[in-house]
């Protein structure tokens, strides 16, 4: 899958965001050790590659390190060792604004998008780093298109809408800088299980609509469903990477880390 | 009857001013988390600059607001990067206080120091005049210093809800990480809103001085009644300070007529009791109060 020849469309004219160099991987994490301030090491030599229009998810218990590792993507957390690569260019010194211009976005844990601004003012906030106006434009109805929630509840405060509509108001968001891949902090998090099922969805269809996706849940079998690529962490490290069909038909990865049995509900 | 009227007329006025004077208060808190004990210590220094301004160049005190008002955004800027930064992100609302309140004391020290202790009253040429309106006469000074208080929260409002600036310091207040993730240097709009609460201080103190009569220690006295409209209306939130403001102003007014004016400043700490029993968030800041 990693050898696999990207298939992503030339980038459209008037794009702000670098052209496509052609690497084998969008995004790859080589080697990471990250931690918070003195604490013990969080992530231990972690390696993550994401194809082009690929899903990627990360699956592993509560604290193993999912959203440390979508930190150090996002460069909300600067690695002590290892590097980021976006698109075969390595940022890895880069703060989050210039990763963000480099194509990588990132829609974090829980609600997070600004309660007291209508859906508008969080969509042309997606925008904040884009100047070129046509092209702020066509993100907009791209993404309205993209999620019909968002169009329908264009004047509404975000903060009133349901767990589920926010969560698609922050995918739009994300997307309106037009990212190569954008990194998914659990978002079935706090949602019921149909429009968890909704939401898995969208990420599908946002894969393809062109963008790479970096998925990380605890909702560990619903979430290789969904992936093209499934990864389990554990102790800091990739414990098994491989196509995610496979990881669910593994018996004793299934009751190590995806709660038992197939049909199982987690 | 018309006794009534007066006291609501200018306790509406009061109201007015009292809000702006604690938007700035709110907003520290709303960007940085910081509690600015020396905001009120803010609001005097303005206005002995007002007076020293008038008193030295003959003019309306204040056309010193020119002067001022960048000044003090200024003068902003320079605290948050140079003090407020480097208190750390664990502790910065405990540290804020200690910090700020030392601030407060060099301010104190200083203008005692340059002014003396003497009190000072800013003159207006239309300082003893007052004007009829529904029965009850309104001092000229109240009702400018009322304008000055609606056009400066009128700008406010401007700026947080019309520019691209207000637009990232609203988005830094309501999530600090989503703001950075969408591109937003949150440093750099956090000192800008600490500018912003500070000019607001320049208007508020030159607004306040109009009626009063200012001496270096007079913000203590100002401090207590700030802190609790900005806890009755939300930490954070500029229109539920602006309520809560309003409100209060108008219960003091009205209570004054049958406490007189010493028990009638009580409301303000018996509002803050009754919010931290019953709606620890704040009334009006509601949803965005919580987040914090
Ligand atoms: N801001 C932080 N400061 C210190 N430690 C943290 C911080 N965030 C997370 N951690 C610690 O890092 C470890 C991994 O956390 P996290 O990446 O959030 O896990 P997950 O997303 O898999 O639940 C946990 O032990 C957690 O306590
Ligand atoms: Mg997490």
């Amino acid at each position: 899958m990693a050898s696999e020849q990207p298939t992503s469309p030339a980038p459209e004219p008037g794009s702000e965001t670098a052209p496509r160099t052609g690497a084998a991987n969008l995004l790859e994490l080589n080697g990471i050790e990250a931690g918070y301030g003195r604490a013990a090491l969080v992530l231990r030599g972690l390696t993550v590659k994401v194809p082009p229009r690929t899903i990627v998810c990360l699956v592993g218990p509560n604290g193993a390190g999912k959203s440390t590792v979508l930190r150090v993507a996002s460069g909300m957390l600067t690695p002590r060792a290892g590097e980021v690569l976006v698109d075969g260019v390595d940022v890895t010194r880069q703060g989050p604004q210039e990763r963000l211009a480099s194509g990588l976005a990132h829609v974090l844990q829980g609600h997070s998008v600004f309660p007291e601004m209508t859906v508008e003012e969080n969509i042309r906030l997606g925008a904040y780093s884009v100047k070129d106006r046509a092209l702020v434009a066509e993100r907009t109805a791209f993404v309205k298109d993209l999620f019909p929630v968002v169009g329908e509840r264009w004047t509404s405060l975000a903060g009133l809408l349901s767990g589920g509509q926010q969560k698609q108001v922050e995918f739009a968001r994300s997307l309106m800088v037009d990212p190569k891949v954008v990194l998914l902090d659990e978002p079935s998090m706090g949602l019921d299980p149909k429009t968890t099922a909704a939401v898995f969805e969208q990420i599908v269809t946002m894969r393809d609509a062109g963008t790479a996706v970096l998925l990380v849940e605890q909702n560990a079998r619903r979430a290789l469903e969904t992936a093209d690529i499934g990864c389990v962490l554990d102790l800091g490290r990739l414990h098994i990477t491989g196509p995610a069909a496979d990881l669910l038909a593994d018996p004793e990865l299934s009751a190590l880390y995806l709660g038992g049995r197939p049909h199982e509900r987690t | 009857m018309s006794l009534f009227v007066q006291s609501l007329i200018l306790g509406i006025l009061l109201g007015g001013l009292y809000a702006l004077l604690a938007s700035g208060l709110t907003l520290y808190f709303g960007v940085m988390r910081v509690v600015q004990i020396a905001h009120s210590a803010f609001l005097i220094l303005a206005a002995y600059l007002a007076w020293f301004f008038a008193t030295r160049t003959g003019l309306d005190a204040l056309l010193s607001l020119v002067i001022t008002v960048p000044l003090f955004f200024v003068v902003g800027v320079g605290l948050q990067r140079l003090l407020i930064t480097r208190l750390k992100p664990a502790t910065l609302t405990m540290m804020s206080v200690l910090l700020t309140f030392a601030i407060a004391l060099i301010i104190e020290g200083m203008l005692g120091f340059v002014f003396t202790g003497v009190q000072r009253r800013i003159h207006f040429s239309y300082g003893s005049a007052s004007v009829p309106l529904f029965g009850a006469e309104v001092p000229v000074v109240k009702l400018v210093a009322f304008a000055l208080a609606v056009l400066a929260l009128g700008a406010l409002w401007l700026i947080l809800k019309k520019t691209g600036f207000g637009q990232a310091l609203r988005a830094t207040i309501q999530n600090k990480e989503a703001a950075q993730l969408v591109g937003i240097n949150t440093d750099r709009v956090a000192s800008y809103g600490f500018g912003l609460g500070l000019a607001t201080a320049a208007v508020g103190g030159t607004a306040l001085a109009m009626d009063a009569t200012i001496y270096p220690s007079l913000h203590w006295h100002w401090i207590g009644p700030l802190m609790a409209i900005i806890v009755v209306g939300g930490l954070g939130s500029v229109p539920g300070a602006a309520i809560a403001a309003m409100v209060l102003g108008i219960s003091q007014s009205l209570l004054q007529i049958p406490l007189g004016t010493t028990w009638a400043q009580t409301v303000f700490y018996v509002a803050l009791f009754v919010t931290l029993m019953v709606r620890p968030q704040g009334f009006f800041g509601g949803r965005l109060a919580q987040r914090f």
